[in-house]
């Protein structure tokens, strides 16, 4: 399976020492003495004490950073500074599998209007109807959620003014409370790949092979399908780990303004009760899922593709 | 041809300038770029309203003569927020490029030009900082250091932390571009000519590199601000940027939304000049790269 895979696992363990490492030292640096803040007012040195071992701070630093990195291999977090003793998994576990379903459909979706998209603007390049598409999807990739969200909002109202169907404004558990939040999402990722796949398939057009197979007379379906299409859709793959990095900020701003339980929500939760170890753990966790996630197209693409696996 | 012996009188950046202005979307961006400097710079000491005191007796206003853009949920004066958050935003951008510039541009144009540790060391700090994906280390420095920031140095040191935390996320990319074109210019023949004559490499830098990467440093610079006025946002709004009553736009979106349907300007207004900046700084920076491509020299 050639030198790119090698070479990606071989990287791998640099990149997970990278968030591993400056994750730790941000909230090694980080100023105060939680323990201290913990106990409130009160003043109790064998409190303090006995507080201190039990998270681990009375240790060096290199101690602590290899008791981190175990616990992170075992699957513990760590414990929580603001509810005393709490294992932090306990509080972040629930938000993984929210946020995870919420960025899948959202991924989902723009893959299933961004390659047709682009597909369709490849097709009919140069015309009125192609350029104001791509111009919509270029709109929509430079549009903040921030952004987005009022516009949808506004519309929504409006609707709902006039005694409409409309969706709830923010919340979770029902399945219309998905809507907004996964279409703010999908949006930016959707002109991203839209234009890409544009750009991909243009490119496959000019190839000689296509113009053989016009020229042994091949159906225009048969052409576009089997021989431009496959081809295409390669680099589209890539674009699935970007993609994912921009879901993760996303879902920050859209979980947060939508008051979906996810892991975006409860890290902010965190930042406002200063509970350092939640945050730790969350960027860990969002940055391994993109790691995975580069790791997993990278895998496909050179499954798919035959060259990469003997070019390396 | 007379054109041809006119372009090579004039000295380069005549050349540059005379190119820009031949863009119809980069005068124009450019001159609301200028436009929406000189309200944020003049705008306060102009329109002196208060942007913290608020008006009881004017809570959500529709835009009247005592506050031109009316009012948001408190009674705060919309255009003195406003005004003050597009300071607070290309303040932050200055700064952000500004570290992009001394630290990503410098270390690339050292690490490419000399090679050795200092690459290693340079490309192996980028790569560990690219590691982590979109805003995820911008909002964590801000989170653990924010409060401590703001106690001990007050709403200057929050700014400079944003900017400090927003620049981890970009200094890396700049670093790379610049060193990649370092490692391209320092084989070419007029550098391996001004050193065969004796050059130092302080004179071949000055000389010959920093001009041939003025352009790029430019470019990316300019597009990199679009990035960096959405992420302050985005980090003021999570309530990691600047404080409150302090205003700052992504901050005066969200805080008005829940009042959307009673007062819609107080969240399209921060919004409509939000997307100005991103507009107006990426045609610019996309008529910029048309400028320095060597490829479109008279």
């Amino acid at each position: 399976m050639g030198n790119v895979i090698l070479r990606r696992f071989v990287s791998l363990p640099f990149v997970i020492f990278s968030i591993t490492f400056i994750t730790f030292w941000v909230g090694f640096l980080a100023p105060g003495d939680p323990i201290l803040s913990m106990m409130g007012g009160r003043n109790d040195q064998a409190t303090y004490e006995r507080l201190r071992h039990l998270y681990g701070l009375d240790q060096t630093w290199n101690d602590q950073y290899f008791r981190y990195l175990g616990g992170l291999l075992r699957g513990d977090l760590g414990l929580s500074f603001r509810y005393q003793g709490r294992p932090v998994v306990e509080i972040v576990s629930g938000g993984i599998p929210v946020s995870v379903s919420l960025g899948a459909v959202a991924l989902v979706l723009s893959l299933s209007i961004g390659v047709p998209v682009g597909i369709w603007a490849a097709l009919w390049q140069n015309t009125t109807a192609e350029r104001l598409s791509m111009a919509a999807m270029l709109m929509l990739y430079s549009i903040p959620s921030f952004v987005l969200i009022p516009i949808f909002r506004w519309v929504n109202y409006q609707f709902y003014a006039r005694g409409w169907p409309s969706l709830p404004v923010a919340g979770w558990g029902q399945p219309e409370h998905w809507i907004m939040p996964v279409l703010v999402l999908a949006a930016a990722s959707v002109g991203y790949i839209a234009r890409l796949t544009r750009v991909s398939m243009l490119e496959v057009l000019k190839q000689d092979y296509l113009r053989t197979a016009y020229a042994k007379g091949l159906g225009q379906n048969r052409i576009l399908w089997v021989h431009a299409f496959r081809n295409a859709v390669l680099p589209i793959i890539t674009v699935v780990g970007p993609s994912v990095a921009f879901l993760v900020t996303g879902a920050f701003v859209v979980e947060n303004i939508f008051a979906i339980p996810g892991i975006g929500f409860l890290s902010v939760q965190a930042i406002q009760q200063r509970d350092y170890p939640v945050i730790q753990s969350t960027t860990v966790i969002l940055a391994a899922a993109v790691v995975l996630m580069n790791l997993i197209t990278d895998l496909l693409y050179s499954l798919l593709d035959p060259r990469i696996r003997v070019e390396g | 041809m007379a054109g041809k012996t006119q372009a090579r009188d004039r000295s380069l950046w005549m050349t540059y300038w005379l190119r820009l202005r031949s863009n119809r979307a980069s005068v124009v961006s450019l001159i609301g770029l200028i436009l929406l400097v000189g309200l944020a710079a003049f705008g306060p000491l102009i329109y002196t309203k208060s942007a913290i005191t608020p008006d009881y007796k004017a809570i959500n206003a529709q835009p009247l003569a005592a506050h031109w853009f009316g009012t948001d949920n408190l009674g705060r004066d919309t255009l003195a927020r406003l005004l003050l958050g597009l300071r607070v935003s290309l303040i932050v951008a200055f700064y952000v490029e500004g570290l992009n510039i001394l630290l990503g541009a410098t270390l690339g144009l050292l690490a490419g030009y000399f090679g050795g540790i200092l690459d290693v060391l340079v490309t192996r700090l980028a790569d560990m900082l690219f590691a982590f994906p979109g805003l995820l280390l911008a909002i964590l420095v801000a989170a653990s250091f924010g409060a401590a920031v703001t106690d001990r140095f007050g709403g200057i040191g929050r700014l400079l932390l944003v900017a400090g935390s927003l620049s981890l996320v970009s200094w890396p990319l700049m670093a790379r571009l610049v060193r990649s074109q370092v490692l391209v210019l320092r084989e070419q023949e007029f550098v391996v000519a001004s050193r065969s004559l004796g050059a130092s490499d302080a004179w071949i830098i000055v000389r010959h590199i920093l001009p041939n990467v003025a352009g790029l440093i430019a470019v990316s610079s300019t597009l990199d601000v679009a990035g960096v006025v959405v992420n302050e946002s985005v980090l003021s709004l999570l309530g990691l940027g600047i404080q409150p009553p302090d205003p700052s736009i992504g901050k005066m979106i969200v805080d008005s939304m829940p009042f959307l349907e009673a007062n819609p300007l107080q969240v399209f207004l921060p919004s409509a000049a939000l997307m100005l900046i991103v507009l107006t700084v990426s045609f610019l920076g996309d008529g910029l790269r048309d400028v320095f491509d060597p490829r479109s020299l008279p």
